[in-house]
Formats: structure tokens, C-alpha cells, sequence
């Protein structure tokens, strides 16, 4: 099974029963790396729980539950670790197995409810959360999943390739649903190179790349093909196959010539490489759908970069004017008005973008060229120490807003 | 106001009137020379505007006819004719033999070769401190698989642009790389766009199409100006370039000094250069400068003294030659070069170099 495969079948989708079986066997697979990540837990939890004064029969119950649970016998083990945090609620290994053992069996609320006690007791459980997580995505609350999710990666839950690459996979499909398509298409770099990509792998990619707020079982058996079209010719980018890539998003054009976004998709991925060709494709963009709010901003930001600021405060003026909720779009037309002069009202909107978005290096360093324009000498090379711990801290990819 | 417009322009318009035969002479600087006789003079002699040069007018070229190099397993020949200049490279088996199209820099040069339709920078740079040969800076990290590897690194798109963009003018227009408008290094045109039509208009008398005069930039904006080819402070900072690699890149430096202050001209790259002038490299030559804000009161004009900045402190040490001390010379790391520091400190003992 490859990586991707076992990634993909851990949505649990349930055509056929193919998928369900590779479904289990990723399942079964997450746990056990998983489980390797609490060795401690494990072998020395146990025997320092049994060391301890506890209820009577609990320490029976915990003997044969494990023995359970190592014969793979899930339906009988998760019984005996209910029975046992029953009698015992502040013992962490208990929940942990319980959970980890419902969402094996597709009992998704109960497996979200057992870690919930777990990640009281154990609040830095990097992979609790990511399981959690992975359980809210199967119940339908993608905000709490998304949450849960970046939390357990921002604890070390991605500490297998395997692992990283189910996890990235669903924080990408919630990134897209929520309507942040900049940065799942960033997750789903981390696929690029994969031999054989699953289908509904480029679907997600397809979905982020045409911007379109949904996941891959929301779409209509109808809509597939463009998506899968748009996630692939994505996805050849993503590998470093450019000459595929050309071919693929030429075929996209052909097939789909008024398909918003797909034009916006390939000047994105072609823009920190090839930012002429990228901005041909944005202008072809509005071409094809002219209110196109994220193309009309990177062609201000383009215009930013080539110092045409004039441009730029013009297409940031009617991106906004599209979509005011248009991510980083009050960075682009607060640096246009630095630039322009309008340096007062620029300073303003760009210290209200780093409040929703702190640790954005383009905004600092707008904020840095506005200060130093302003004579404001302190501020300004505050804001440059800012970018430089952010740029070391992130090694910040290619500039775009 | 009107009326002094127009004498200017009539004045204008007679000094060019009688330039006009020989307008649109080969060289630029000739033509805006009419006007602008002094910076026309001078300015061609800068390393800018040597920054890029064809072949036959290469004076490193011509008295270095033979130059070799080796790194295993390859050997390098640099080879002058007449005025044709040739690159090649073999393994011993094999020969990759290309004439050298242009070269990029005043001093040390680096060599632009075109195989198969491609643009490659020469992986072996001429470096006057060494008088020889040596890996281009920035390629020591490149270990070639084959003798294409070995004779240069593929340029891409961008990179070619921006390049050429830097080091010759109307290389680029329209986002396209436009080699056969290519004017060899720096002219008036590069930096003062629009001088061209300027001075078609001028000698009709028109004078409202005068480019912007970039002395009037504030010192943030005249930093971002001159950053377009020194590397702006965000450009730096976007391409990650740590360590002593930075130490080139004028403007990043400059802003990182504690008395960088985007609106006082002081401290501008205009400050203390005149980019129409060749480099001066006299130390004391910047003393005044530094002066400027940091003269002991005893010493500072009236002026002067008037508009020292709060919290400038003046040296315990010495008046004279500061940028010795507070500007010092570093290591250009593969460039066999020292560039100074314009990262204007204290430099202790010891210190690390600032990043």
C-alpha cells in the first residue's frame, strides 16, 4: 500500500470495500505509530499504576483489556478500557486506549470524548490531539478538527512520514474547506514526487487550487473530473515535473475554458520561480472571470515587487473591493499606499493586519519601509529585528502576500 | 513662473539646438553630455557603467590573453585572439570549446556562454586579487556531473533578466529579455528613466517631461532605489542570505546600522556617494560625513551643532579616518575580495559579524 493510499483511506470514505479495507489497515497503522510515540506510557505506566493503591478490580480489568488489545480483539478491549476508566478516570493510559481503539472501529464521537478526558489529564499529547482531531473530521466539526489537528502537529503528532503525511493531508482538506487555499496548497507540497498520486489526493488538490470551500465528498459526481484535472496538472507542478505541468494546465484550459481559478492556479505555483509567466496567467485570469479578487491582488502584488505602485494601489483597491475579506489583502493595499505616499493611512491598515496575522514577514516588513519613511527610527528597526527572527525562525519561502 | 519656464526652455533649446547633429551619438552618456557635460564625462569611467562589456572591449581580456585553471577533473582555458575571447573546458576526453559572449564586471568578471540556446554563467571567474582564475562566487558549492555542469551553470529565465537587468540597460523591456537593444553597463537611461525622451523634448523645448530628480528621494526611498541592483533590505532579507555573503549588499548593511534614519540624507547612499564619480576609496574622504551628525560640539559649526541628532555620540578614539574602525573591510566569502561594511558599529574585538 502506498503512502498515499493509506493516507487517503484514512477519510474513511466507503465506496467500496476495497477502501475499507485499506481504510482499516492505515487505521490500524496510525495507531500503532501512534502508540509508538508513548513508549513511556506504555511499558512504565502500567506498572507504575499497578504499583498504586487502585479500586478493586481494576487492576484485573487493566490485565485483560491488554491482553485484549494484543490479541486484537477491539470490540473486547475497548469494553474492559471503559469498565477500567470507569473505576479509575484520572488514568490517562485508559483513555488513551479506549480512544485510540474506537476510532479504529469507526466510533468516531466516543473516540473524540475518550481522548477529550486524555488530553485533560495529559495536555501536551501531540498525538491525542491529532487523533482528536482526526475523529472531528469523521463527525463533521471541521473547525474544532482543524484546530485539533495544527495543534498535535505544533506537538510533534507528525513524528513518522506516514504519520505527517495523513495529518498534512486532512489539515490540507480543512484548510480548503474553510477557505485558506494559499495554505493547503502549501500542505500538499509536501506530496509532491509521489509515484502513483491517489485520485481523491488530486481531487483535495483541486479543490484548494480552484479555490473552491468544500471537501472531495461534497462534490457532485459531475464536478470530479475538473477537479481531478486541476489537483493533477497541480500536483505535476508540485513534483517538479514542468513540462507535464505545461501540458496538463494547457489541457485544463482546453477542457474547461471558463473554469474561474484555473488560470489563477497555474500563475500561483509559477509565480516565486517565474513571476512574467505568472502574471500572464493572472491577467489571462481576469480575462476569464475579470472580478476575480485573488488575481487582481497578486497583480498588485506583482506590481508591488516591479515598484509599479500606482498598479498596485489600483488592482489592491478593487480586490478589496471584491472580497474585503480577501486574506493579506490589507497588507497589499497598505504597502501600495506607503508607496504612493499615503503613508499615514497605509501605517494604519497594515498595523490592523499584523493584529489578525502577527507573524506575517511581508507585513512586517511593509511596516519596517513605512516607519523608516516616517522618520519613526525605533519602530523601524524594531520591525526589521521582527523580520529577521521571523525569516531565520521560518526560512520564509519566495515572497508573495 | 511661466515666463522663467520659458527662458530656461529657450535656453535649453539653444545649448541642445546646437547638439542636435550629433544627438543619438553611439555612446549615451554623449548625448545627455550636452546638457549634463560633467556626469557625462566622469560617469562612464565608473565601475557601473563598465558593469557589463562586450568582448572586443575588454581590457581584462586583452591583458590576460591565456588564463588556466583546474579543478578536477576538469581544466579551464581562457583564451584572447584578436577580438574574440574563447572559454573551454575538457575532461581530458572531452572538449566544450564556446566563445565568451559577455562579461559581467569591472574588476573580477564573470563570463556569459551560450550553448544549445541556453545562457550559462561561467563556472570560473577571472579575480584581480588573484590575477587568475577561480570558482565563480556563489557556484563553490556546485559539484558538476558532466562537462556541460562543468562549463557553467543554466541560467533561468528570471535569472537572466535580472541580471542583464542590472548590468546593462534596455537588456529588458516589457518583462522580456531585449539583448539586441542592449546598451553594455550602466548609462543614463538605467538609473534617470525617460532621459531619452527628455531630451528629444528638450530640444523642442519641452522640458515637462524631465525625469524625476532622484537626489530628492528621501534616504528610505533613495536606499530602495539604489537596492533595485545592491539588493534592497527586504530583497536580503526574502533571499536569505546570512553571514558574511550580505557584506555586498550596500543597502541591507546600511539599514541595519543604528543611525539609519529613512528621512535624513546624511545617512543616503548619495550621502557620501556620487554615483556619476568612480568610487572614492580614500578613507578620510568620509570623515566630513560622519562628522555630520557626529562632530563633538566643541568642534561642530553653529549649524551643524544645531542639528546633531539626539543620542549621536561622538568618538573617544579618534576624528579622523572613522570608517577604518566603524566601516571595517570584510572578506568577501569565494570573492577574494574585501567590501566595506556598511553596517556603521563598534566593532569590538572578537565581535562576531553582525547578521
Amino acid at each position: 500500500m502506498t503512502v498515499v493510499a493509506a493516507m487517503a483511506s484514512v477519510k474513511f470514505e466507503t465506496r467500496a470495500a476495497d477502501c475499507n479495507r485499506r481504510a482499516r489497515r492505515a487505521r490500524a497503522f496510525v495507531l500503532q505509530l501512534l502508540i509508538v510515540v508513548f513508549p513511556l506510557f506504555v511499558v512504565l505506566f502500567p506498572i507504575f499504576v499497578l504499583a498504586q493503591a487502585n479500586p478493586a478490580g481494576f487492576d484485573d480489568l487493566v490485565l485483560r483489556a491488554t491482553a485484549a488489545r494484543e490479541q486484537n480483539d477491539v470490540q473486547q478491549a475497548i469494553e474492559l478500557y471503559g469498565q477500567a476508566v470507569q473505576l479509575k478516570p484520572d488514568w490517562p493510559d485508559g483513555w488513551w486506549f479506549l480512544g485510540s481503539l474506537q476510532y479504529a472501529s469507526d466510533s468516531y464521537a466516543a473516540a473524540r470524548d475518550a481522548l477529550s478526558h486524555f488530553i485533560e489529564l495529559t495536555p501536551e499529547g501531540g498525538p491525542a490531539f491529532a487523533l482528536r482531531g482526526l475523529c472531528e473530521f469523521e463527525t463533521g466539526e471541521y473547525t474544532q478538527s482543524l484546530k485539533d489537528i495544527e495543534r498535535g502537529l505544533s506537538l510533534g503528532a507528525a513524528n513518522q512520514p506516514r504519520n505527517e503525511k495523513i495529518l498534512r493531508y486532512h489539515e490540507a482538506l480543512l484548510l480548503t474547506r474553510s477557505g485558506n487555499f494559499e495554505a493547503a496548497l502549501q500542505k500538499y507540497a509536501l506530496f509532491g514526487g509521489e509515484k502513483v498520486p491517489n485520485p481523491e489526493l488530486l481531487v483535495g488538490i483541486g479543490l484548494a487550487g480552484l479555490r473552491t470551500p468544500l471537501l472531495p465528498k461534497e462534490l457532485r459526481a459531475d464536478q470530479q473530473d475538473l477537479y481531478s484535472a486541476a489537483g493533477n496538472a497541480a500536483f505535476q507542478f508540485i513534483s517538479g515535473n514542468q513540462k507535464a505541468a505545461q501540458e496538463a494546465f494547457q489541457d485544463l484550459f482546453q477542457r474547461f475554458p471558463t473554469t474561474a481559478n484555473a488560470h489563477y492556479l497555474y500563475g500561483y505555483l509559477l509565480f516565486p520561480t517565474d513571476p512574467d509567466q505568472a502574471i500572464s496567467e493572472f491577467r489571462r485570469e481576469l480575462e476569464v472571470s475579470p472580478s476575480n479578487a485573488a488575481a487582481q491582488l497578486m497583480v498588485a502584488w506583482d506590481s508591488l515587487m516591479r515598484n509599479n505602485y500606482s498598479e498596485a494601489l489600483a488592482y489592491s483597491k478593487k480586490a478589496l473591493a471584491e472580497d474585503p475579506s480577501l486574506a493579506v489583502g490589507q497588507l497589499v493595499l497598505g504597502r501600495a499606499m506607503v508607496e504612493t505616499g499615503n503613508v499615514k493611512d497605509g501605517v494604519e491598515l497594515l498595523e490592523k493586519e499584523l493584529q489578525v496575522d502577527p507573524n506575517n514577514l511581508e507585513t512586517h516588513l511593509a511596516l519596517a519601509k513605512a516607519y523608516s519613511k516616517l522618520g519613526r527610527k525605533e519602530d523601524a528597526r524594531h520591525e526589521r529585528l521582527r523580520c529577521l527572527e521571523i525569516e531565520k525562525s521560518e526560512n520564509a519561502p519566495n515572497a508573495r502576500p | 513662473m511661466r515666463a522663467l519656464n520659458a527662458l530656461s526652455g529657450v535656453f535649453v533649446l539653444a545649448v541642445c539646438v546646437s547638439a542636435a547633429a550629433q544627438a543619438r551619438a553611439s555612446n549615451p552618456a554623449s548625448s545627455c553630455g550636452q546638457c549634463h557635460a560633467a556626469q557625462a564625462k566622469s560617469q562612464p569611467l565608473t565601475p557601473m557603467a563598465r558593469a557589463i562589456e562586450f568582448v572586443d572591449a575588454n581590457p581584462t581580456l586583452k591583458t590576460n590573453p591565456k588564463m588556466t585553471f583546474r579543478r578536477e577533473p576538469y581544466s579551464y582555458t581562457v583564451e584572447t585572439v584578436g577580438s574574440k575571447s574563447t572559454y573551454s573546458v575538457t575532461d581530458g576526453t572531452n572538449t566544450i570549446s564556446l566563445p565568451i559572449l559577455w562579461s559581467f564586471g569591472a574588476g573580477g568578471q564573470t563570463w556569459i556562454l551560450q550553448l544549445n540556446g541556453q545562457l550559462y554563467e561561467s563556472l570560473v571567474s577571472y579575480y584581480p586579487n588573484l590575477s587568475g582564475l577561480d570558482i565563480t562566487i556563489g557556484d563553490e558549492r556546485i559539484t558538476p556531473h558532466n562537462l556541460e555542469e562543468a562549463m557553467g551553470r543554466k541560467l533561468g529565465q528570471g535569472e537572466v533578466k535580472a541580471c542583464f537587468g542590472c548590468h546593462a540597460t534596455h537588456a529588458v523591456s516589457d518583462r522580456k529579455l531585449t539583448l539586441d537593444t542592449l546598451e553594455p553597463g550602466v548609462t543614463c537611461e538605467h538609473c534617470h528613466l525617460g532621459s531619452s525622451v527628455h531630451m528629444t523634448d528638450a530640444i523642442q523645448g519641452d522640458l515637462d517631461t524631465t525625469p524625476p530628480k532622484l537626489g530628492k528621494l528621501s534616504t528610505e526611498d533613495l536606499s530602495s532605489f539604489c537596492g533595485q541592483c545592491h539588493r534592497t533590505w527586504e530583497g536580503v532579507v526574502r533571499g536569505h542570505f546570512h553571514g558574511e555573503i550580505n557584506v555586498r549588499f550596500q543597502p541591507y548593511r546600511l539599514a541595519n546600522s543604528r543611525c539609519f534614519d529613512g528621512t535624513d540624507p546624511r545617512i543616503s547612499c548619495l550621502a557620501c556617494h556620487d554615483p556619476h564619480q568612480d568610487l572614492v576609496r580614500q578613507d578620510s574622504s568620509y570623515d566630513s560625513k560622519c562628522l555630520a551628525c557626529h562632530a563633538a560640539p566643541s568642534t561642530a559649526t553653529h549649524a551643524a551643532s544645531a542639528n546633531i541628532p539626539a543620542g549621536a555620540k561622538t568618538c573617544p578614539v579618534a576624528n579622523a579616518d572613522c570608517v577604518s574602525c566603524h566601516m571595517p573591510k570584510i572578506n568577501l566569502p569565494g570573492g577574494h575580495a574585501k567590501f566595506t561594511d556598511h553596517e556603521i558599529r563598534i566593532v569590538r574585538p572578537g565581535d562576531p559579524y553582525p547578521n
